[in-house]
C-alpha cells in the first residue's frame, strides 16, 4: 500500500459506488467521529440549558471566583487556580495522547507505551482533582449561609445556616447552580473515567503486541479521538462554569 | 480472524517515517504552547474581571467564547487530525453540528422569553439577593483571607 497519506486515486464518479471509502478513512474511524458528534450534541444541549438558566437567574447566580477558591495544601483562598491546573493537566494528557498516536504511526511500540501511560496518569490525576473539587463544594465554607430548610419535626421550612451544597440545599446560591454543577461536571467526569478505562484496555493490548501483529496502531488513534473529545468538552465546561 | 473485503487498507495509510514524524511532533508541541498561553490569558482575565467591573458585560463574554473556540479549533483540527482529512469529511463533521448548535441557541433566545413572564417569574427568596449583596461588598475577601 502506498505510504503517501490520503492519496487514493479514484475516479470521482466511482467514489460513492462502493469498494472505496469516500472519506479516505477506515470504517472504525468514521464511526468514532460520528459517535463524537452525537456526544457533542448531548453536551451542547446540556451547556445551552446551563447558559439559559444562568442568565435567567443572573442576578442571584453565584460567582465562580467566590465559590471555587481552594487549592491543595494552601490555606489561603486562590480563586480559579486549581481549576486552571486541572485544565492544564487535561490539555497535557491530550498532548501525550496525540504523541502516542504519532508514535503508533511510526510503528514505534515503545513510544506508544510511554505516551499512553502518561495519558492514563494524566486522566487519573484529573479524575482525582475533580473528586477533590466536588468534596470541597459539598463540604462548603465554615461560615455557611442562611437557607430555608425543611424541618420534619415542625413540619415546615425553617431558616438555618447550611454548609456546602448537595441535592437539597446549597450554601452558594440558588439550587440550580449546584444541580447543574453536579450534573454537567459529573457527566463529563464519567466520560473521563470511561476514557481512562478505554485507554487502559488499549494500553494492555499494545503491551501484548496485538497492534504489532495487526500491523497498524489505528485503535490507538480511535481512543485518542475519544480522549481529545473529552478534553474538548472540558474546555467548554471550564469556560461556561468558571469564567463566564 | 481478519475480515477484510476489497476496501483499500486505510489503517495503514497514516503510517509515516521518522522525518515526517519529527515535523508532525513540532507542530503538535506548537499547538500545545498556544493552548497553554490562551488558557493563562483566560485565567488572568477571569481573575481580574470582577475587580475591574467587567463581570456580565458583553465584551467579556465575547472574549471568553472566542478564546474557547480558538482552543476548540486547536484540539479538533490538530489533535484530532481533522485538518488533514478530506474536505468533505471536515464538512460532514462540522456543518451539521454547527447548524444544530446555532439553531438551538437561536431557539433558546427567541422562544425562551416565556420564563420572564409574570406567570413563571417565581419570587426568588430575598435570602439569595442578600447573599449577593454581602459578597459584592466583601469584594476583596478572596485576597488571601483565611476563613
Amino acid at each position: 500500500m502506498s505510504h503517501a497519506a490520503h492519496a487514493t486515486v479514484v475516479d470521482e464518479k466511482e467514489l460513492w459506488n462502493g469498494g472505496v471509502s469516500p472519506f479516505n478513512l477506515s470504517y472504525g474511524k468514521i464511526m468514532m467521529w460520528f459517535f463524537l458528534v452525537s456526544d457533542a450534541l448531548t453536551f451542547g444541549g446540556l451547556l445551552s440549558a446551563y447558559g439559559f438558566m444562568r442568565h435567567r437567574f443572573a442576578d442571584v447566580w453565584p460567582h465562580a471566583e467566590h465559590v471555587f477558591v481552594h487549592f491543595p495544601f494552601v490555606k489561603e483562598h486562590i480563586p480559579l487556580a486549581y481549576v486552571g491546573l486541572m485544565t492544564f493537566i487535561l490539555i497535557m494528557s491530550s498532548v501525550t495522547m496525540v504523541l502516542a498516536v504519532e508514535a503508533g504511526q511510526r510503528n514505534d511500540k515503545k513510544g506508544v507505551i510511554i505516551w499512553m501511560l502518561a495519558t492514563i496518569i494524566g486522566g487519573l490525576m484529573f479524575l482525582g482533582s475533580q473528586a477533590w473539587e466536588w468534596y470541597n463544594f459539598i463540604v462548603g465554607t465554615e461560615e455557611g449561609a442562611l437557607r430555608w430548610v425543611w424541618d420534619d419535626e415542625q413540619g415546615k421550612y425553617v431558616q438555618q445556616i447550611v454548609h456546602g451544597a448537595n441535592m437539597t440545599v446549597n450554601e452558594y446560591g440558588i439550587p440550580q447552580f449546584a444541580n447543574f454543577f453536579f450534573f454537567i461536571t459529573g457527566f463529563h467526569g464519567f466520560h473521563v473515567f470511561s476514557g481512562v478505562v478505554l485507554n487502559v484496555i488499549i494500553f494492555i493490548q499494545v503491551l501484548n503486541g496485538v497492534m504489532e501483529k495487526r500491523g497498524h496502531y489505528e485503535m490507538v488513534e480511535k481512543v485518542g479521538l475519544y480522549w481529545h473529545f473529552v478534553d474538548l468538552v472540558w474546555v467548554f465546561v471550564f469556560t461556561f462554569f468558571y469564567l463566564l | 480472524m481478519h475480515f477484510h473485503d476489497n476496501y483499500p487498507e486505510y489503517e495503514k495509510m497514516a503510517i509515516h517515517g521518522e522525518e515526517e514524524g519529527k515535523k508532525a511532533r513540532r507542530v503538535l508541541w506548537n499547538v500545545f504552547w498556544v493552548m497553554l498561553v490562551v488558557t493563562i490569558i483566560e485565567l488572568i482575565i477571569g481573575f481580574i474581571a470582577p475587580s475591574k467591573g467587567w463581570t456580565g458585560t458583553f465584551g467579556l463574554k465575547f472574549f471568553f467564547i472566542t478564546l474557547t473556540l480558538v482552543k476548540a479549533g486547536g484540539i479538533v483540527l490538530y489533535f484530532m487530525h481533522l485538518k488533514h482529512e478530506t474536505t468533505f469529511f471536515k464538512y460532514t463533521i462540522l456543518v451539521p453540528y454547527s447548524i444544530f448548535m446555532l439553531y438551538t441557541i437561536f431557539i433558546l433566545l427567541t422562544e425562551g422569553t416565556y420564563s420572564m413572564s409574570p406567570r413563571f417569574r417565581n419570587k426568588v427568596d430575598k435570602l439569595y439577593y442578600e447573599q449577593q449583596e454581602k459578597l459584592k461588598n466583601n469584594e476583596h475577601h478572596f485576597e488571601n483571607v483565611e476563613h
